[in-house]
């Protein structure tokens, strides 16, 4: 906080120059919008893949083909299935798990039951870590806010002493902590736009394997009853 | 069992490495933008320079004109050079010359065997005319005498003239000598000449080069002396506008402090029959726009009933007048009023 009228502004002397609470929120909002972009670059992937998986297998599934062959082929690739594939699996893999002559409602019951758990199941990893975007993208503002108010308040303090105040006292300082708000922003916006985006394709997904399930189940039923 | 188990089917994240170098990657390119990209202000506008700019444009200009003069006299410069290449032209002719002085020794080398046979001449013909005989003889012998005479005398003649043709000879090759030496001295002073016209021409190249080294100098000087007589007029132009603005702004203040007195003035109603002048003496706080913060009494007139009028009439004249340059209001800022019972 010198108070000479020619400052370097530059980005690096600001944040070098700034005091330790702010340098250290600026070091924590780095972390988090670098692992903030990491899970947006990694819930994108995911999310692609799975609508793509579930794309192919939905065509496969309603071109007619044989569900034990389409088992057996799950089964066998399973480092490669999607999840409507192993929603599929578990369902048709609990359905023929049964003998011949059981209840057929019985049957279908712990059938969509099996199916339901792998729903959940995969869900849940769908979901994963959108939970922390929008975290990144609520919290980061004001822990970026929280720099720049600490900062305008030591640039503010520094004035007390001088006699005759002008905005070049001031100016550095709220610059520097302005920088903390700013990178606050940086971390909240990606997270917040992701947040949003991979909300809605993982409940676009969640229906169409609702929906799948109820099909499925259908299938069986009728399949049981010939 | 196991390989129906919903459980064994493992999660396979794709590209979540790519995710984390993508994710840097962002990062690294906006701290680049803001280290590059954003012109952060480093250096703030001085607000003397564009002073001093807009005081100085005659001088500014003014410097150009020399300039060009210094300029001129530079060109002139291959112009005396191109009489130089031509210089040496004229010596190139100088050598063939030379040449044809080198055949003339040889010639005169060829002469002196011509003398030899001239001798060899001379003594065969004098055993010939030691010969005694008889009278008979006599006649014949003077006649032989005789053409022997007429002989000698031809002999003496064609010595002679042998002799003069030698001589001539001497005298054409001592011509010949002479005028090579002639010819070789004209050289000499022609190549003396020429040197001392070369000399003369580098001395005269010299003395531009040196006249236009003075002028550039005396160019240069004058820049400095016209650029530091502006630096003075501008200076004094400064010091004088400052000294206009001083005394403006101190007429201001005066006339605006006046103004205040008179309106308070105006306002007091005086309470009557007071003895003598009192003085009551006010502190006033004032805000931008002529507003009456404060009032406070720093000095009693001693008659509280005049006390109280001022200030009433301190409160009841606001807005007070004020300058429209808002600069000169940390004048007013705090203002001590003296009112006079009796003006």
């Amino acid at each position: 906080m010198s108070t000479t009228v020619t400052q370097d502004m530059s980005f690096l002397h600001l944040i070098t120059s700034a005091s330790v609470l702010v340098q250290l929120v600026m070091l924590i909002l780095m972390l988090i919008s670098l692992s903030s972009w990491w899970f947006i670059f990694r819930k994108l992937f995911v999310i692609r893949y799975e609508i793509k998986k579930t794309d192919d297998f939905e065509d496969i599934f309603w071109r007619g083909v044989d569900l034990n062959a389409l088992h057996q082929r799950i089964i066998s690739s399973r480092y490669e299935s999607g999840s409507l594939e192993r929603i599929f699996a578990a369902g048709f893999g609990e359905f023929t798990k049964h003998p011949a002559g059981t209840d057929l409602e019985a049957v279908m019951e712990s059938t969509r039951r099996a199916m339901r758990a792998t729903y959940q199941r995969e869900m849940d990893y769908l979901e994963s870590h959108l939970s922390f975007l929008a975290t990144v993208g609520s919290v980061s503002p004001y822990i970026g806010l929280f720099g720049t108010v600490w900062g305008i308040m030591n640039s503010f303090r520094s004035l007390s002493s001088v006699t005759q105040a002008t905005i070049a006292h001031v100016a550095p300082g709220i610059a520097e902590a302005l920088i903390a708000t700013a990178m606050g922003l940086f971390a909240a916006i990606p997270a917040v736009v992701a947040y949003n985006r991979y909300a809605s394709r993982t409940d676009q997904l969640a229906t169409r394997f609702e929906s799948f399930m109820e099909e499925l189940s259908n299938v069986l039923q009728r399949r049981a009853a010939e | 069992m196991s390989s129906s188990d919903p459980r064994n089917f493992p999660h396979s994240e794709p590209r979540s490495l790519l995710a984390g170098v993508l994710a840097v990657l962002v990062h690294v390119l906006f701290i680049a933008f803001l280290i590059f990209g954003v012109s952060w202000k480093d250096h703030p506008p001085e607000g003397m320079v564009v002073d001093i700019w807009t005081e100085l444009p005659k001088p500014i200009q003014a410097p150009p004109k020399q300039s060009k003069p210094v300029q001129e006299p530079v060109k002139p410069e291959p112009e005396p050079s191109k009489p130089e290449p031509v210089k040496p032209e004229p010596p190139k002719p100088e050598p063939p010359k030379p040449e044809p002085v080198k055949p003339a020794p040889p010639k005169a080398a060829v002469t002196p065997p011509v003398k030899k046979p001239d001798i060899a001449m001379k003594e065969k013909p004098e055993p010939v005319k030691e010969k005694p005989d008889l009278e008979a003889q006599k006649k014949k012998e003077q006649e032989q005498e005789r053409i022997k005479e007429q002989e000698r005398l031809k002999e003496l003649e064609k010595q002679k003239e042998l002799e003069k043709k030698k001589e001539l000879e001497k005298k054409k090759e001592l011509e010949k000598q002479k005028e090579l030496e002639k010819q070789k001295e004209l050289e000499k002073q022609k190549e003396l000449a020429k040197q001392k016209e070369v000399e003369k021409q580098k001395a005269l190249e010299k003395q531009k080069e040196l006249q236009k080294q003075k002028e550039q100098e005396l160019a240069a000087q004058r820049q400095r002396e016209q650029e530091a007589k502006a630096q003075r007029e501008a200076e004094a132009q400064r010091a004088a506008q400052q000294a206009a603005a001083k005394n403006q702004v101190t007429n201001e203040i005066g006339k605006y402090k006046a103004l205040i007195l008179a309106k308070i003035r105006s306002r007091i109603v005086m309470p009557p029959d007071l003895p003598g002048n009192p003085v009551a003496e006010f502190s006033v706080t004032l805000l931008p726009g002529g507003d009456i913060l404060d009032v406070k009494l720093s000095k009693s007139s001693g008659h509280s009933s005049f006390d109280s009028a001022v200030e009433r009439a301190i409160f009841l004249s606001k807005p007070l007048p004020l300058p429209p340059d808002p600069g000169l209001f940390n004048e007013f800022r705090n203002l001590n009023i003296k009112v006079h019972y009796h003006e």
